[in-house]
């Protein structure tokens, strides 16, 4: 009984995937047989708690992916279409790793891009590697190309890599302002990225000898920070990092404001550099600061297009995906095949500068041995009218910092 | 006769299981997907010696699964240990803690059990987020990659050997299950289930009966957790001792197919998984959210038509034949 069920479910998941690769098929302009598409596996949590990254994050890939179509496609592979196979991760990584085996076995990608979320994506590579297909992603986790795996491409500054560049450029900004730093205050939500990026913190602030009078976890979901925020006027801290996502970022930093807290308010990106954190607050965002593992005042000329398409600017996301859609692109254009192993040379050795690939920190991404890409650097950025500026390291600057936390309208 | 007929179509049932990955892809998705059907089903039929014979509502049982998969995966990083042994370890620690909830949370009963065990399974994820030396934090922890096939690391290049050794500890945990059931300990489990005051009185050690299926049940969780880790090779905290992602699922498969019967968890979980899957691959891209609305509508469905599983429609199909049946089983083994 149950294998009967189980072969009508099979049957029915396979005619599910056809009818939809059909309706894909059909949407593009012009009539075309299956091996004159390329599809590229995308997985997301596109429900759950990190629903928006991942809505954001296939934004920026649908993006790129339809100025590719719209422009002939992928002129190597006899103008190619890219057909971009979405699948929800949840947030639960067995389902994700089921997902990616899904896409491996049913559709044929040529390469998977994801999934937003550290846990997903390492799921998502036990896969990818033991089939030797090119994973790209976006995830910080140092994990993900500590492990020695050959088939997996990391964009961004690694987690550690972020945690140690948020408190350093905390120091030189404070430096040059004239102010020396050593009483700083950490509070994060007890979650798994709350709690990794506060360890990042923490050993930073140790190794540069700068006291923390306050290192304060709270619950996700928390309803009343006026503890957290008196505990912090207490502490006398000169500088405060929150890690949080959006609704305990929005309370703490309204109360912060009653208080009359002005002190500099360095978020850890997440809730801190997305546009519901401005419709959140209003004014009350001018000069919070946070860090970036990219930005899009870095190339505007690209970034305007996402803002052009969707209404809103183009989150560090949904700019990363976009990126690794780009350097997937040049990277079948020099190839001339879809062969994972001809893919996974020219990952391996060609230096992006082209298209969607340039709209990284230095306008060039490249892979070393390990799969991590050198010229990503973090970014500080600095919120400014409903707009995020770029504020440190200085050579990739687009404004000058506020070292203290106002209202514009006080 | 009709005892020899139930063996018969569970023979019949293992034998088609153990056909079946000869048809289909060893790397493919039906493959991972009837892995985790096993591995559901029995992770219900452990789950069903204590919450479905004694009424014991367990919803904890992750914080075993996960001591399983933490145990064995921390042995083969630190020390390179085969997670054949590495198991062995799991198993017994999930025991040791098994051993050390029993004495506060045998007192309670009903909800007060349920609520005490899945605090249990908290406190377990709140340790193994917090203790990063030893369990890698919140990031999660990964089975050092071995790309050949090693039977003794358990690690192999397709999932036709995970498959099989998920199907034979299925086979043995619902034997095992058969025999308790129809044991003398399967009388006393059940009477504690209608009366734990009456069973004590007619002189069942309720608390030494509880006990032992509780430390079964436990370290055949552990087990189980070690086989997800060499098959899923990355676990975290938040989802090896998740309540929605093991703990509530495993009670789900043996509650929904039927609770305390040998057939319910293998039914629960050839149907929730299965549906599972469907929701997310019809729903997945154009309505995310929706896959898991229909999901738990299914479910919920489900219920309310059979409130006593999948199982009790078929009983009710056959008419009495069925509890005929059982009976006679049950007095075979006095």
């Amino acid at each position: 009984m149950s294998r009967m069920f189980w072969t009508r479910a099979g049957a029915v998941t396979r005619r599910g995937a056809l009818a939809a690769g059909t309706v894909a098929l059909a949407a593009l302009a012009t009539p075309l047989s299956a091996q004159e598409s390329v599809n590229v596996g995308v997985i997301l949590p596109l429900s759950g708690p990190n629903a928006q990254f991942g809505i954001n994050s296939r934004n920026g890939i649908e993006l790129v992916a339809n100025e590719i179509n719209e422009n002939g496609g992928i002129e190597a592979l006899g103008g190619a279409r890219i057909n971009l196979v979405v699948a929800d991760a949840t947030s639960n990584p067995t389902q994700a790793a089921t997902v990616a085996q899904r896409m491996l076995s049913q559709d044929e990608v040529v390469a998977v891009l994801g999934a937003f979320a550290s846990s997903l994506t390492l799921a998502i590579s036990e896969v990818t590697e033991r089939r030797q297909v090119p994973l790209l992603t976006m995830s910080f986790s140092d994990q993900i190309t500590d492990r020695g795996f050959e088939w997996v491409y990391q964009i961004v500054p690694v987690g550690s890599e972020l945690g140690r560049a948020t408190f350093d450029y905390a120091v030189a900004l404070a430096e040059a302002n004239g102010e020396s730093l050593d009483r700083v205050a950490i509070m994060y939500e007890d979650t798994a990225y709350g709690t990794s990026q506060a360890e990042g913190l923490r050993a930073a602030a140790q190794e540069a000898g700068v006291d923390l009078v306050m290192d304060e976890a709270y619950p996700l979901g928390i309803t009343d920070v006026s503890p957290l925020i008196n505990q912090l006027r207490r502490s006398d801290a000169q500088v405060v990092f929150p890690v949080s996502y959006l609704n305990d970022s929005l309370l703490i930093v309204r109360s912060m404001r009653q208080q009359g807290i002005e002190i500099p308010t360095i978020g850890g990106a997440a809730g801190y550099i997305i546009p519901d954190f401005r419709e959140g607050l209003g004014d009350l965002t001018e000069n919070v600061l946070s860090i970036s593992p990219a930005a899009y005042d870095q190339a505007p000329d690209l970034t305007d297009r996402f803002r052009e398409e969707y209404g809103y600017f183009m989150v560090h996301e949904a700019q990363e995906h976009a990126a690794l859609m780009g350097v997937l692109v040049s990277a079948l254009e020099a190839a001339g095949s879809t062969e994972a192993a001809a893919v996974k040379e020219q990952l391996d050795t060609m230096t992006f500068d082209e298209g969607w690939a340039a709209v990284m920190t230095g306008g060039e991404v490249e892979f070393d041995d390990q799969g991590r890409n050198p010229n990503a650097v973090p970014l500080m950025v600095q919120w400014r009218g409903g707009e995020l500026v770029t504020v440190w390291p200085e050579e990739y600057a687009t404004g000058e910092a506020v070292w203290k936390t106002t209202s514009a309208g006080e | 006769m009709a005892r020899r007929g139930t063996l018969a179509a569970y023979g019949g049932l293992a034998i088609l299981f153990a056909l079946l990955p000869l048809v289909l892809d060893p790397r493919g998705y039906e493959m991972r997907v009837l892995c985790l059907v096993l591995l559901f089903a029995a992770l219900g039929q452990a789950w069903n010696l204590v919450g479905g014979l004694a009424n014991q509502i367990s919803l904890g049982h992750a914080a075993y699964f996960g001591i399983g998969a933490y145990a064995s995966t921390i042995l083969q990083q630190v020390a390179g240990l085969s997670p054949w042994i590495g198991t062995l370890a799991g198993m017994a620690l999930a025991a040791l803690l098994a051993l050390l909830l029993s004495v506060p949370t045998f007192r309670l009963k009903g909800h007060y059990f349920a609520l005490a065990t899945l605090a249990a399974g908290e406190a377990m994820r709140v340790i193994a987020n917090s203790w990063s030396d030893l369990t890698g934090g919140p990031v999660g922890i990964s089975v050092p990659f071995n790309p050949g096939s090693s039977v003794w690391m358990m690690q192999f290049q397709t999932v036709r050997p995970n498959y099989y050794i998920f199907l034979v500890t299925l086979i043995l945990v619902t034997a095992l299950f058969w025999r308790i059931k129809t044991g003398a300990m399967g009388y006393r489990l059940r009477a504690i289930k209608e009366n734990e005051q009456a069973a004590e009185v007619i002189g069942v050690d309720t608390y030494r009966v509880k006990l032992v299926a509780s430390l079964l049940s436990a370290a055949i969780t552990a087990f189980l957790g070690t086989l997800y880790a060499q098959f899923q090779f990355f676990f975290d905290p938040d989802t090896i001792f998740g309540l929605a992602a093991f703990s509530v699922k495993m009670a789900l498969v043996a509650i929904l197919g039927g609770v305390g019967t040998v057939a319910g968890p293998l039914i629960g979980a050839a149907f929730i998984i299965p549906m599972e899957e469907l929701a997310n691959s019809y729903f997945g891209n154009s309505a995310a959210g929706l896959s898991q609305f229909a999901y738990g509508i299914v479910l919920v469905a489900v219920i309310l038509v059979n409130p006593y599983g999948i199982v009790a429609l078929f009983a009710r199909l056959r008419g009495g034949r069925r509890r005929d049946r059982a009976s006679r089983g049950g007095e075979a083994r006095p």
